[in-house]
């Protein structure tokens, strides 16, 4: 076990799935995870998902928290958004109102984490139902773009853009990991230096 | 080698003991056996897992704490690894929160109510942390410091005098303007759902509500009577009581439906365990339809176990059908068992079934007085269906009768009398009648009595009841039975022995029926099939162990019976015997031992003998149980001497044909014409024969009948067990020898009349005298003739008996004697020719028969010749000369004489 665990790729990215209930946030995590497509509806609690993932060549692992849509686990989800490092706010293109409470989980998600940068996608999913679409592209892109976030349409039950989605996801997150750590580093340089510096003067 | 199994998905990731998760990952297991290991947390769960696919299993956690690894362990990839984990934990569940799990609630629920009783659920659960901003850290002030700031004021929420500014600078000090801003509006959210939470909060603890409204109440009363100005709760109790009806018409809709749903749920459960008595009734009327009385039985009396004291109500019905139910059946089975014929089996089944039934009354005891009744009218119904018949049935009319009543003959019959119906054609309306009678009774009478037999063995009623039944019914069966046997017999004796009937009532008799005299009397042939019919009856009757009345009845018919037969039979005979003279041909038969007889004898035989074999064969032969006929004194005397009469009967056929002249004379030449056969009539006309011929004939024939005949029918009698056979031996020989003596007598009259009535003239013929007389050189033409006139009769008497040639030529010849003797005497003087020629005479007579002389001829000759003077010398001479001459010249005629002798 000890073996197994070791030869996990240190790098774990956590996203975080958001959006209102029943828009497909937990059938997209199992069509990305599993391959497969879940019909039956069942209300999520909080799931967990990891898995190795290959990240442009490079072996990383993606964890996933799916956490609840319903307003009554609305209390819990601070918790939950403080470990997320790239957030999917999902809705459906056939809910109007599954649209429109994007923004509230943007607002709650930025206050939590107190970043607007922080690695975000908004997701409409269910785009294999064009027919009963309520939410058009065009406001979807323009809310995205006013969020400066990137917005992509996906299938859970076609797998369009499932992969897509959570990859780009993994990269913003990544690039702001490297990001991080630059300024990490080179905060500890200056430190370092101004240390030195000090020392030296 | 498979790879290891990998856990990388559980959902949800955390919860209490006993949440259901789905684990997903890699390689979980080919299939279901695969799988021999999951742990949870470090606790084994596999006995909870479902194996779905190698991606998938569904667990339910155990009672793991804290974060920790989900493994998986299959046969093929070992012991696996995970990814994700699953973090148990334990949440103290209050009194009104929903879990998964049993909980303890002895610990928790008693110490937050008597800790914290009055704290409001409501609160305690918001109190936290309503704004829904967490921000740690914060350094906090201290109370005294606040209440500094805020003089009478409060931090606490629940509190009327709660101040905001001291919450919000106890608790978020340091949170920035936005911060509050954001508390805010999750707090106005949380508000909102709260407006809406009571409902649905209160819908799921309605229980504990109750307890609280309770608890209020009581707590009201205790107010109350603590306080005694009332007023200080006043204002308590009119809130409470507004919150009470608020509460109660909240919940009306609800708690109504809920009974409504528990009323039903109770009504359905109901049906459903006493489904049994529900479908009683249907499964009642089915199972008779059925025929399946047991069942329906059992059901009842189950069914009367388990609800005929019940007070509820619908039980109540329903049982009230199901008596109407089994009421209906009860009465069907008794109706069933009333209606008749039945089988004894089917008899004692149904009674059976009523006697579980518990039916009102004695069905056992009705079921043998109906089928007593019954029995009675079937006996009437056939008496006067017989009785009214005409004693001519007709073929169709035979059928009807065949059809209306073949419920009791059973077909048996039906088939018998087609077949004989042929010669019955005329069988007579009493056979008839006494045939299905006694059928009846051996069919019917033996279930009846078996029937009551077994009621009175206890055998047909409940057991408790078994005991009182016995002394008083006993007797009133007995007499049933009794009655029953009496009235059959009685009906019979009606119709065959009217005058053993005659000391009853006049209105009893017609009771038994009178029939009608054109059917008085029936022939003594159906006699015996009668017989027969009543015998075979008693004695199957009789086989039933019945008490000894019964028996002694059931005999005693069929001893009159029998003895009735058997006088008719033997009165029948005699007739036949009386009547045979019509039958006689006069064909004599000549038989070397018994000499000539017509055939008459050997059909007198033939009667009795038939008559005799007949009765025994079907009244004297004594069957088992059964009295000795002969045993009876009247009816042996009466046996006695009707057989004497029949045997004398013929005597008087005898003597009326021996004598009869004209009739048969008269009678002949009509039947003769009447049988145009050409032969024939020749010879009837010689078969008539003359009166002295007929007189012997019959003589032979009466002396057959007493040598032989009578000797053989007494020894056959004896044989037969006839009693008193010497009497009847003697009193018939008595008869038969007085006929003989008459008819010898009137013969040898016939016969010796004309010989010596033509004697004297003869003897006299050509002016004859004794004194003138030639000398004698011949016997006399006369004397010849005379000899002639007595060898015709010995050849008469030859051809017909031999036997009686020495018996009729001593009398003829002793008459013959007689008159010569007497003739010689009367002559009143002699010539010495004379004397020649009568000495002559009477020794060539004397010569002639000498073997048939008897003390009367030889008185008479020695009269004769006494008479007669004594004749010369040489007359002597002369005689011996013409006697040798006679003796020449009659030689032939004298070989009649002679030759008897040789050869009788």
């Amino acid at each position: 076990m000890s073996k197994a665990k070791a030869q996990q790729p240190a790098v774990i990215h956590k996203v975080i799935m958001v959006g209102s209930g029943g828009v497909g946030k937990s059938a997209l995590t199992l069509q990305f995870m599993y391959d497969e497509f879940v019909e039956d509806y069942e209300p999520t609690k909080a799931d967990s998902y990891r898995k190795k993932v290959v990240l442009d060549g490079e072996e990383v692992q993606i964890d996933i928290l799916d956490t609840a849509g319903q307003e009554d686990y609305a209390a819990i989800r601070d918790n939950y958004f403080r470990s997320g490092e790239g957030f999917l706010c999902v809705f459906s293109i056939t809910e109007q109102e599954s649209f429109q409470a994007t923004a509230e989980f943007r607002e709650q998600i930025l206050r939590v984490k107190n970043d607007d940068n922080i690695p975000f996608l908004l997701v409409g999913n269910k785009a294999d139902l064009e027919d009963k679409r309520q939410v058009t592209q065009d406001e979807a892109h323009q809310r995205a773009l006013s969020w400066n976030v990137a917005y992509v349409e996906t299938s859970a039950k076609t797998r369009a853009n499932v992969d897509k989605v959570f990859y780009d996801l993994m990269r913003e997150i990544r690039s702001r990991k490297m990001r991080a750590s630059q300024q990490n580093n080179g905060q500890k340089k200056k430190k370092k230096t101004n240390k030195r510096k000090c020392v030296i003067l | 080698m498979v790879p290891q199994p990998l856990v990388t998905g559980v959902s949800p990731k955390e919860g209490p003991p006993g949440t259901r998760i789905t684990i997903r990952g890699e390689n979980l297991g080919r299939d279901l056996k695969d799988l021999i290991g999951l742990k949870i947390c470090g606790v084994d769960c596999l006995l909870s897992a479902e194996w779905k696919s190698s991606s998938k299993i569904i667990a339910r956690t155990g009672s793991g704490k804290g974060k920790g690894d989900i493994i998986v362990s299959t046969k093929s990839g070992g012991t696996g690894s995970c990814t994700v984990g699953f973090r148990g934990f334990f949440v103290q569940i209050g009194p009104l929160q929903e879990s998964a799990v049993w909980i303890d609630e002895t610990q928790t629920v008693l110490n937050q109510l008597g800790r914290r009783g009055n704290t409001s659920p409501l609160a305690a659960k918001d109190d936290d942390d309503p704004l829904g901003i967490s921000d740690e850290g914060n350094k906090q002030k201290s109370e005294e410091e606040m209440l500094e700031l805020f003089p009478e004021c409060s931090g606490n929420m629940s509190l009327e005098n709660f101040s905001p500014a001291w919450y919000l600078l106890e608790n978020h000090q340091t949170a920035s303007f936005d911060d509050l801003k954001h508390g805010l509006t999750n707090m106005r959210r949380s508000a909102r759902t709260r407006s809406e939470g009571p409902i649905a909060f209160v819908k799921t603890n309605i229980g504990a509500i109750l307890d609280c409204l309770d608890s209020l109440d009581t707590m009201y009363e205790k107010f109350s009577e603590d306080d005694i100005q009332r007023e200080c709760i006043s204002s308590y109790a009119v809130s409470l009581m507004q919150a009470k009806s608020c509460a109660d018409g909240l919940f009306q809709d609800v708690l109504g439906r809920k009974d409504k749903a528990d009323a039903t749920r109770n009504a359905l459960n109901v049906l459903q365990r006493f489904k049994f008595l529900f479908y009683l009734p249907l499964n009642i009327e089915r199972n008779i339809q059925k025929g399946d009385y047991n069942l329906v039985i059992n059901d009842y009396v189950r069914a009367r176990s388990l609800f005929a004291d019940t007070q509820v109500k619908v039980f109540q019905k329903v049982y009230k059908e199901v008596e109407s139910r089994v009421h209906a059946f009860r009465e069907m089975l008794h109706d069933k068992l009333m209606k008749l014929p039945n089988t004894l089996e089917d008899q004692k089944k149904l009674i059976k079934y009523l006697n579980h039934l518990e039916c009102k009354g004695d069905p056992a005891w009705e079921c043998i007085q109906n089928q007593q009744q019954w029995l009675y009218s079937l006996l009437t119904e056939c008496k006067t269906h017989h009785i009214n018949e005409p004693d001519e049935p007709v073929i169709n009319q035979r059928n009807s009768i065949n059809g209306a009543q073949i419920h009791y003959t059973r077909g048996s019959r039906t088939s018998g009398y087609f077949g004989e119906a042929g010669w019955k054609f005329r069988t007579p309306q009493k056979v008839l009648f006494v045939e299905e009678l006694t059928e009846i009774m051996t069919n019917n009478f033996p279930d009846f009595w078996k029937l009551g037999h077994a009621y009175m063995s206890g055998n047909l009623t409940m057991k408790e009841e078994g005991k009182n039944v016995k002394s008083d019914q006993t007797n009133i069966f007995k007499q049933m039975v009794s009655s029953t046997i009496k009235y059959f017999s009685n009906i019979v004796r009606a119709a065959f022995l009217p005058k053993s009937l005659e000391n009853l009532a006049e209105d009893k008799l017609k009771e038994l029926g009178i029939w009608p005299d054109s059917q008085q009397e029936i022939s003594g042939a159906w006699l015996p099939h009668c017989v027969r019919y009543v015998r075979s009856c008693a004695s199957s009757l009789c086989g039933l162990d019945l008490p000894s009345d019964s028996q002694e009845l059931i005999h005693e018919l069929a001893f009159d019976m029998r003895t009735n037969c058997m006088f008719t039979m033997l009165k029948q005979a005699i007739n036949d015997v009386r009547s045979l003279h019509t039958k006689e041909t006069w064909v004599v038969e000549l038989d070397d031992e018994f000499g000539g007889t017509t055939q008459l004898p050997a059909l007198f035989e033939n009667i009795v003998n038939e008559a005799i074999q007949h009765l025994h064969e079907v009244v004297v032969q004594n069957r088992t149980g059964e009295r000795e006929i002969f045993g009876h004194r009247t009816v042996q005397k009466e046996a006695t001497s009707l057989c004497t009469k029949l045997l004398e009967a013929f005597a008087p056929c005898l003597e009326q044909l021996a004598f009869s002249k004209t009739e048969q004379v008269a009678t002949s030449p009509v039947q003769l014409r009447y049988s145009q056969d050409k032969n024939t009539n020749r010879d009837q006309e010689d078969l008539i024969p003359t009166k002295d011929k007929k007189l012997i004939i019959m003589l032979s024939n009466c002396n057959h009948t007493k040598q032989h005949i009578i000797p053989r029918l007494v020894e056959n009698l004896n044989k037969y067990g006839y009693v008193e056979t010497n009497k009847v031996m003697q009193a018939s020989q008595d008869t038969y020898n007085k006929l003989d003596e008459k008819l010898f007598e009137a013969y040898i009259e016939e016969k010796s009349d004309p010989i010596v009535g033509t004697m004297e003239p003869n003897m006299y013929r050509g002016h004859f005298d004794w004194r003138h007389c030639r000398q004698p050189n011949d016997v006399r033409n006369y004397l010849k003739e005379v000899i002639m006139a007595m060898i015709e009769v010995h050849a008469e008497v030859h051809s017909i008996s031999p036997a009686f040639i020495c018996r009729v030529m001593v009398k003829i010849v002793d008459a013959v004697v007689e008159e010569l003797s007497r003739l010689i005497q009367c002559v009143p003087e002699f010539g010495t020719n004379g004397i020649l020629q009568a000495r002559l005479e009477i020794l060539c007579l004397q010569h002639t028969i000498e073997i048939y002389k008897s003390e009367n001829t030889i008185t008479s000759f020695k009269e004769a010749l006494e008479h007669l003077p004594d004749a010369a010398q040489s007359d002597k001479r002369k005689m011996e000369e013409l006697m040798n001459k006679f003796r020449t010249q009659m030689k032939f005629q004298l070989m009649c004489f002679t030759s008897d002798t040789s050869t009788a």
